[in-house]
């Protein structure tokens, strides 16, 4: 054991290094979904949809830019202005147009009708995009290396990775907590995930905190899929790959639990990551062995409550 | 103040009132009684907007507001406390009393002057104002659903079976509450449900009786 670590300490750094981005990436996307189906109860499929998009947006808005000679800092601010167009657009009319018409109708009917939405957005996004791969790494080229020692190597990685994206998620994660905890809106979204009944008694109108709640979920995992797209190449097919994983963090989690999110995110992100780098024939399993693993254990999830009777 | 007049309402197709009629006045303070699965709950809940009406009306103040959506009941005065007290069980005591009046967007001022009011009356919410409210025990838990149904309810407060599942030294303490309230707050009607009929004949006006979705009006 010892000798093997010797060996791969450079492999382990990399796969930790790696897999932290990634979980930072993986966190957006989960505690978005999750917020989402806390209070709208609907499983949206397309969640992964607004991922892709938003790395689309991102990307072409940045080549545009880039091409029109402008200077590097707005790389950044294209990142989080795509995100807030798509998740701004995109929220409230999927919210209004679809979602809206299967609210409290049978699981099965809204998994259904996510899932073409689903469909529907991929190619959309295929009409918009086409098929070839698209990149825009400007923003990762920016902010150049940093050498991070391990052990008795360095390793060489970028700072967008190493600092922007952990950076995006904590600040995402204490801002949410902050929101949640000591704001109206933070608590009145709270109120109806508990329970809407009780929440629409109490004066709060539970249709306006739909569209608000979706539409901050959908900018959320817009800007995950904008985070994402300095460091990967867009194809078709990111926005199901990364649904499936942010339902293993999410199930890994248990409902209701942002700070949850949070770790099993690290817990996943780190898993895969080392799969891949070290047993990379097991990359696509991985998140899911650790999901099995968790549930096996905790069928309600890692952080998750047992629930109660919920009218 | 509060009036059923024919009301229907069907949950899954099943028909769980058939044409109640039911009057709250002004200041009154009146009884539902039931045997479990009568339709009391489905009555209250039908007053506060949270059922649609296959037939019938739902009056506040005389005016028809069977459309009225139940977000905006608690602007029209109308404080619910729910059976089984459904409090948000991540706020404290204080966070749960609050947030109707916050909702509602009354001036700090005036939310201040009702958490007050409501401390005078009850004051044994003053002390459980920082406590979590997942952490009450079920009667301190009825108390804080009492409060916060006052908090907005200015002109009526419908209280589901509070006093069911309540110890004897418990219920003694919750109905002298509802005494306190109703001589410093006479304009406020209430309305109560309960399975036991005795038990509420000391504190109310007027009883209705609900059985199997129909009310016949009694006492
Ligand atoms: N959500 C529901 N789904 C199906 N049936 C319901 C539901 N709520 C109430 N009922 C039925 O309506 C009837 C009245 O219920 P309820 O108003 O809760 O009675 P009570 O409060 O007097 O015990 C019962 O027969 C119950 O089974
Ligand atoms: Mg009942």
């Amino acid at each position: 054991m010892a000798e093997w670590l010797g060996q791969n300490t450079l492999l382990l750094g990399l796969a930790l290094l790696d897999g932290l981005a990634y979980a930072a990436l993986v966190f957006m996307v989960a505690v978005g979904l999750n917020l989402v189906f806390g209070v709208l109860r609907i499983i949206n499929i397309a969640h992964g949809s607004l991922f892709a998009i938003g790395g689309y947006a991102a990307a072409s808005l940045g080549l545009f830019l880039a091409a029109h000679g402008l200077p590097g800092w707005i790389q950044y601010v294209a990142l989080v202005l795509a995100a807030a167009l798509v998740g701004g657009i995109l929220g409230p009319v999927i919210e209004r147009l679809v979602l809206r018409r299967i609210y409290g109708h049978e699981q099965v009917l809204q998994l259904l009708v996510t899932f073409a939405l689903f469909m529907i957005l991929e190619d959309v996004q295929k009409l918009v995009w086409g098929v070839q791969p698209v990149t825009n790494d400007a923003p990762l080229r920016l902010l150049g290396t940093v050498d991070v020692p391990f052990g008795e190597d360095v390793i060489p990685f970028t700072a967008y990775q190493l600092f922007v994206l952990p950076g995006v998620a904590l600040a995402t994660l204490g801002g949410l907590a902050w929101f949640l905890r000591r704001t109206l809106t933070g608590r009145i979204i709270v109120a109806v995930t508990t329970d809407r009944e009780a929440a629409t008694a109490m004066g709060i109108d539970a249709r306006r905190v739909f569209l608000l709640t979706f539409t901050f979920g959908a900018g959320l995992a817009a800007l995950g899929g904008a985070l994402a797209s300095p460091t990967t190449t867009l194809v078709p097919g990111i926005g199901a790959s990364t649904i499936v994983l942010s339902f293993a963090v999410v199930a890994t989690a248990g409902l209701g639990q942002i700070e949850g999110a949070a770790i099993s995110s690290l817990l996943i992100g780190i898993g895969r990551s080392a799969a891949v780098y070290l047993a990379p024939e097991f990359e696509v399993v991985v998140p899911y062995l650790i999901m099995v693993a968790v549930l096996l254990v905790r069928p309600q999830g890692l952080f998750g409550v047992v629930e109660t009777r919920r009218v | 103040m509060l009036e059923l007049a024919g009301v229907t309402v069907e949950i899954a197709g099943v028909s769980v009132l058939r044409a109640v009629s039911l009057h709250v006045p002004a200041g009154g303070r009146v009884a539902l009684i039931g045997r479990n699965g009568a339709g009391k709950t489905t009555t209250l809940r039908t007053l506060m907007g949270l059922l649609p009406c296959r037939a019938g009306r739902v009056l506040i103040g005389g005016e028809d507001e069977t459309h009225l959506p139940a977000h905006h009941r608690p602007r029209h005065g109308i404080g619910y406390a729910p059976e089984d007290r459904r409090l948000f069980g991540s706020f404290t005591v204080r966070e749960n009393l609050l947030l109707p009046v916050q909702v509602l967007g009354l001036p700090a001022a005036e939310q201040a002057r009702r958490l007050d009011a409501v401390f005078t009356l009850l004051p044994e919410l003053a002390e459980l104002a920082p406590r979590r409210a997942a952490g009450l025990s079920g009667g301190q838990g009825k108390m804080v659903a009492l409060g916060r149904a006052l908090m907005v309810g200015t002109r009526a407060v419908l209280l589901d079976e509070p006093f069911q599942g309540l110890a004897p030294a418990l219920a003694l303490r919750y109905a002298e509450a509802l005494s306190r309230l109703h001589h410093a707050l006479p304009e406020v009607a209430i309305l109560i449900t309960e399975s036991n009929p005795e038990l509420l004949r000391p504190l109310v006006e007027r009883t209705f009786v609900i059985e199997r979705g129909e009310i016949a009006p009694a006492g």
